[in-house]
């Protein structure tokens, strides 16, 4: 090798990042936003009222679910919490195994147990499984994708972290308005200060697909299936095959009280009943994630007709225990508001050290270009790959919730439309640089996406009568800080805009009277 | 208890910036630091992030309380390095939260 191992990790380092950036940045961002995705539910359903979890819950759910589903063979119900004002059950279609798996799936009041009278909508959930499965493709796709893409991210975090030369002189150094210089030290700044959350939710992240990413040793171990796997690391119960005799489903407020008792005071979060109304059924009750900071789940599985105890799992053996450690650090539903904040914070911090990496790219390819003469396609395409998934994402989630106020209600297949709006205003962010050059396409976006952003509250007093002064009013907090919120991003994204329109490029300054195209907003070659 | 311990992060942060010729010029104007004052401000800096676990832990254990520390890390860091730009004075002046949160604690 001619080159230094430096040299080398640098040239992986850039390519690495460069060539999944685009994805990276989208993950990372509304990954991001899946932090608050109980929240952006709430708000996307302006018709709710605020709710606390009540100990009929579950009670409720179970008869719902007998209603609307009775020869479904499994039940997955997600009880309210403090966060989540709604009850989510999905389940399995009964008879035959027609097409696919045949999930269903429905939001309940938790008090009535009616499917709620909302607007038809994904909410927050959107942006979690947009994050780790991506859309319009089969979810297996998606997964594999992102799954590759975090691969990449490591090898870039850890070559990275090699090719840096200066990680401790440089630990706080950041120096603005020196074109190149300062975006390295932008990104610098941001890879480094955030280093252990970078590091915990890539790994953590691929830790979460590792059954399907690595599944050799696994289905070698385990040629029956998965099932017996399951058992053995996660100490779940073995499923019992259906009796097809009918028997009545237990009351289940008492094993809710048994289990509340058995961890101590601990909350019940989800309920899965296998087989209901057969003799053979179970009902399995999962403890609430929020709790522990493992997402192994304690949980308690209970006779169907009887209501009798057949196992109780507790944690799990040490390799569970480590996967359910990991699994739980990265969807961080055990953190509490300082916490998540803590966790919001350091994941913009990596949406950021995503996109100035990208924008480093550019800028760099471009100086070599001014010094050949003339500019590549490369270089072009990745410009303008750039101002699309960084200034265009955010414009992009605005619509999206743009949408939410402003498609009718009654509207067929509403919630698929509102992700189709933010497809299409995406869509359109990409073509956008086609017509309007450099600089002006990245602060027209990123003007747009303030302007999107500044205006949704607007939007929200006009159509709903959940604004900003009735919900302060009644004390709302969630609904109000999301307001607030909005405000913020509209403030950021305004920043953005003004700085990139007021930035004086060196070089054109200095070598070329009347530039053609106009410049990234980076360049200032010194 | 956590807002002492991010204080005192930021505090040894901050030490370690003053003991690094750029920052010491940024806050101080000069670039020389004095040789026994950059020992002292290094060790008073390793000395103040090792000792802000402390309280962290107290207050949550070691698991969630390491989670929290790490995060408050980073937070305590990165306005530190915008600051350091646009307003070193400032940046020293936040230095001398411990103490305060310290005595609000005691009270």
């Amino acid at each position: 090798m001619k080159e230094g191992f430096r040299q080398s990790m640098a040239w992986l380092h850039s390519w690495a990042g460069l060539l999944v950036g685009w994805i990276l940045f989208a993950v990372f961002l509304t990954g991001t936003a899946a932090y608050l995705r109980p929240e952006i539910s709430y708000w996307m359903r302006p018709e709710l009222a605020l709710s606390r979890p009540g100990p009929a819950d579950a009670e409720v759910a179970v008869k719902a679910m007998q209603g609307m589903a009775p020869n479904s063979p499994t039940w997955f119900i997600t009880l309210p919490s403090e966060r989540e004002t709604t009850t989510r059950v999905f389940w399995r279609e009964g008879g035959g195994r027609g097409r696919g798996r045949g999930f269903r799936e429905a939001v309940l009041d938790p008090a009535t147990g009616h499917p709620v009278e909302a607007r038809e909508t994904m909410g927050g959930e959107f942006f979690y499984r947009f994050h780790f499965q991506l859309h319009y493709m089969s979810v297996l796709w998606g997964r594999w994708i992102v799954s590759i893409c975090a691969m990449f991210m490591l090898v870039a975090i850890v070559s990275g972290i090699i090719t840096h030369r200066r990680i401790f002189a440089d630990f706080f150094t950041f120096r603005p308005g020196k074109g190149q210089r300062s975006w390295l030290d932008g990104h610098n700044v941001c890879a480094v200060l955030a280093l252990p959350y970078h590091l915990m939710i890539t790994y953590t992240g691929l830790v979460l697909f590792m059954l399907m990413v690595m599944p050799w040793g696994i289905d070698r171990a385990y040629p029956g299936g998965r099932q017996a796997f399951n058992a053995e690391a996660f100490g779940s119960a073995p499923p019992r095959p259906r009796a097809n005799t009918p028997a009545p489903l237990a009351p289940v407020l008492p094993l809710v009280e048994e289990a509340q008792r058995r961890w101590e005071g601990g909350r019940v979060g989800r309920i899965v009943v296998a087989n209901p109304g057969d003799a053979n059924a179970t009902i399995q009750l999962v403890r609430a994630d929020s709790e522990r900071i493992s997402y192994n789940p304690q949980s308690l599985t209970f006779d169907g007709p009887t209501g009798a105890l057949i196992q109780d799992s507790g944690e799990g053996r040490p390799a569970a225990e480590v996967r359910g450690w990991m699994y739980g650090l990265h969807i961080g539903r055990f953190a509490g508001p300082f916490l998540r904040g803590l966790f919001l914070l350091s994941g913009l911090a990596g949406t950021v050290m995503v996109a100035t990496g990208c924008v480093l790219w550019a800028v760099k390819m471009r100086q070599q270009a001014a010094k050949k003469g003339r500019v590549g396609f490369g270089t072009r395409l990745v410009e303008h790959l750039n101002i699309a998934a960084i200034a265009g994402l955010p414009l992009a989630m605005a619509a999206f919730l743009w949408a939410n106020r402003l498609l009718p209600v009654g509207m067929e297949e509403r919630a698929a439309w509102e992700v189709h709006v933010f497809f299409i205003i995406w869509g359109l962010c990409f073509v956008h640089p086609l017509f309007r050059r450099g600089r002006q396409a990245w602060v027209e976006q990123f003007a747009a996406g303030a302007a999107a952003f500044a205006l949704l509250p607007a939007l929200n007093a006009l159509v709903t009568q959940r604004h900003l002064l009735a919900t302060l009013a009644e004390g709302d907090i969630v609904r109000a800080g999301f307001d607030l919120g909005l405000l913020a991003c509209a403030a950021l994204l305004g920043v953005l805009a003004w700085k990139v329109a007021r930035h004086q490029p060196a070089t054109a300054r200095a070598r070329r009277p009347a530039p053609k195209a106009a410049l990234m907003p980076a360049e200032a070659a010194e | 208890m956590i807002a002492f311990a991010a204080a005192l992060s930021y505090a040894g942060f901050t030490a370690l910036c003053l003991a690094m010729a750029r920052h010491h010029e940024q806050v101080f104007r000069s670039r020389a630091v004095p040789a026994g004052r950059r020992r002292v401000l290094t060790a008073l800096g390793w000395g103040l992030l090792a000792l802000s676990v402390v309280p962290v832990v107290m207050e949550l254990g070691w698991g969630l309380g390491l989670v929290l520390w790490l995060g408050l890390l980073t937070a305590t860091a990165m306005p530190l390095a915008m600051l350091l730009n646009y307003a070193p004075r400032v940046a020293l002046a936040l230095a001398v939260t411990p103490v305060l949160t310290g005595i609000g604690l005691l009270l």
